[in-house]
């Protein structure tokens, strides 16, 4: 049986969860720490003026309500006739061999699977409710201590006090995983889903992680308030796709950070198609002497969506490389913020850091700010940034509607061709199909 | 148009003259003011960068966005000085026994061109 508590994130409500899950004692003191926080830390909107209130500026959370959404309570599994949380069927892991799927519905976990070899070399993947339960000291090096604070902001405090079908997965040194592993979480209407993701890839392991969100309910309201957490060890490999496909009443508030170690190599693509709103903060730190990240983001916003992604790249070491290229197009009333920064550290010499920002505009009041920093103390570096927003030209529609293609046809070929850069980066052909496809779906016919 | 459109927002007394005030009516927030014996309301948002017009600077009929000085008419929400570059919405109100009403007009949002 499963249940929610009362609506509202109140003081009884998280009593309650907390009564519910019995897990170990490090783990209810970060949780009560965490709520302290949570209580004492005031909204963005209420805050003083500081520099982290900057990433707020153009996002506007007054008519979010706390009350309006409940914690879980996790007195047993989410169930599900066929594996799937709901009726919405993922889009990422479409014909594929995966190694392992895990699933959760309403921050509650599903069943999760994992090739029977990979568990008996020691990789951990399922669910992190279950997992931190049986393999607790193995997990508390890792959760909320390197990547994620805490104590960041009034919703870093939320989630670390009321994480809830998280999603763990773990790979030894030296284990290569060659299929990929799929994270679905799905959100039922007017319910939270506070879901969190921990990868950890010891030295030399290789891994494809393919996480998405959706709503069983297109227009219904809901609230996502999420981490992920990544540690890719020394000579490691990952590629993380992390799809948000949430309902377009869903508000999408997540912290998302990856560490990066000595000559290991991290893809971290994002896709960003739902949400009424969505606050994130993306941050990938390179701590380790030849590190190498590449970011890839594709939006597609319509209505009066509002998205505002927040990057840093965080170059703390020697020779270490970054590569970020973001891609938006815009349709309705909708907006995209984002602000980017490029960071290095003193030590952090021979540092090739690059970042880029393409914003397709296809109407008349859609909007898109794009604010690209760069911080650097050292002083042998190359680091360069660059950001773009323009209308689809019509002269390639004219040319595309005298070869025989209508208006739509024509338009929706050139938002492919826009994002086409960043899916040539995407080694998943399934992922790469399923966001072109559900890009193609969206694109409305405008003047 | 009806006047089930129209929301109560503050009784007449409420607001000083000249002064304003944020209310929340349905989707949006709006920035009553009450100057020279009559009320006025717009968008609670610069079109600039979204600064917040409610906690600018009023003098006479205008507003001043408290961010990069951007100014706006009450009157009709047009934009009188840059860095904004067009007008925010202005909506309906209406004084009845003592009361100040808005209803929120929905309009096309407006190019990006002056007045």
């Amino acid at each position: 049986m499963t249940q929610t508590t009362a609506i509202g994130l109140t003081q009884d409500a998280f009593e309650t969860f907390l009564a519910s899950r019995l897990e170990p004692r490090w783990l209810t003191d970060l949780r009560r720490s965490s709520w302290k926080a949570f209580q004492e830390l005031p909204l963005p909107h209420d805050a003083s003026p500081s520099p982290k209130q900057e990433e707020w500026r153009r996002t506007d959370i007054r008519r979010f309500r706390f009350d309006k959404f409940p914690l879980p309570s996790h007195t047993a599994h989410a169930s599900s006739s066929n594996g799937q949380p709901t009726a919405v069927g993922p889009l990422l892991a479409a014909g594929l061999d995966l190694a392992g799927s895990a699933y959760a519905l309403d921050s509650r976990p599903c069943k999760a699977r994992l090739d029977p070899a990979l568990a008996a070399r020691g990789v951990l993947f399922g669910s992190l409710d279950d997992l931190v339960q049986s393999h607790g000291p193995a997990i508390e090096p890792y959760l909320f201590t390197r990547a994620i604070d805490p104590l960041y902001d009034k919703f870093s405090a939320l989630h670390a006090a009321c994480w809830s079908g998280g999603m763990i997965l773990f790979v030894p040194k030296g284990v290569v995983i060659d299929q990929p592993l799929h994270m679905f979480s799905a959100m039922s209407p007017g319910q939270s889903d506070f879901g969190h993701a921990l990868i950890v890839l010891e030295e030399g392991a290789e891994a494809t992680v393919l996480a998405e969100t959706a709503s069983s309910d297109h227009a219904a309201a809901g609230l996502h308030c999420g981490a992920v957490e990544i540690l890719v060890g020394p000579g490691a490999r990952l590629r993380y796709v992390n799809l948000q496909n949430w309902g377009s009443g869903v508000w999408h508030f997540a912290h998302q950070k990856a560490l990066v170690g000595r000559d290991a190599k991290l893809q971290w693509t994002i896709g960003a198609l739902g949400s009424r709103l969505a606050k994130v903060n993306q941050h990938v730190a390179l701590v380790g002497e030849g590190a190498h990240a590449q970011v890839n983001g594709v939006m597609f916003t319509d209505g009066t969506q509002h998205l505002s992604y927040h990057t840093l790249q965080h170059h703390e070491m020697p020779n270490c490389t970054s590569n970020l290229l973001y891609k938006g197009a815009l349709q309705g009333d909708s907006r995209i913020v984002w602000r980017g920064m490029i960071k290095v550290d003193r030590d952090a010499q021979k540092t090739d850091g690059y970042q880029r920002d393409d914003n397709l505009i296809l109407s008349e009041s859609a909007r898109a700010d794009s604010i690209p920093g760069l911080e650097i103390e050292a002083d042998d570096v190359k680091c360069s940034h660059g950001a773009t927003a323009g209308r689809v030209d019509d002269e390639q529609v004219f040319y595309a509607q005298a070869r025989g293609l209508t208006r739509k046809e024509a338009i929706r070929m050139i938002v492919s061709g826009f994002f086409q850069q960043v899916f040539d980066r995407i080694a998943v052909e399934s992922v790469r199909d399923a966001l072109g496809d559900a890009i193609g779906r969206r694109v409305r016919e405008y003047d | 148009m009806t006047d089930v459109d129209f929301e109560r927002v503050c009784g007449v007394g409420d607001l000083p003259d000249p002064g304003k005030q944020v209310f929340e009516l349905g989707e949006r927030y709006v920035v009553v003011f009450h100057v020279a014996g009559s009320f006025y309301a717009i968008d609670d948002v610069c079109t600039h960068d979204g600064g917040p017009l409610g906690e600018g600077f009023l003098e006479g009929f205008t507003i001043a966005c408290p961010r990069h000085g951007a100014k706006f008419d009450i009157r009709d929400g047009r934009v009188l000085c840059m860095p904004a570059v067009c007008g925010t919405p202005s909506h309906e109100v209406k004084v009845e026994n003592g009361e100040v009403f808005v209803k929120i007009i929905e309009r096309p949002k407006k190019k990006y061109v002056w007045g």
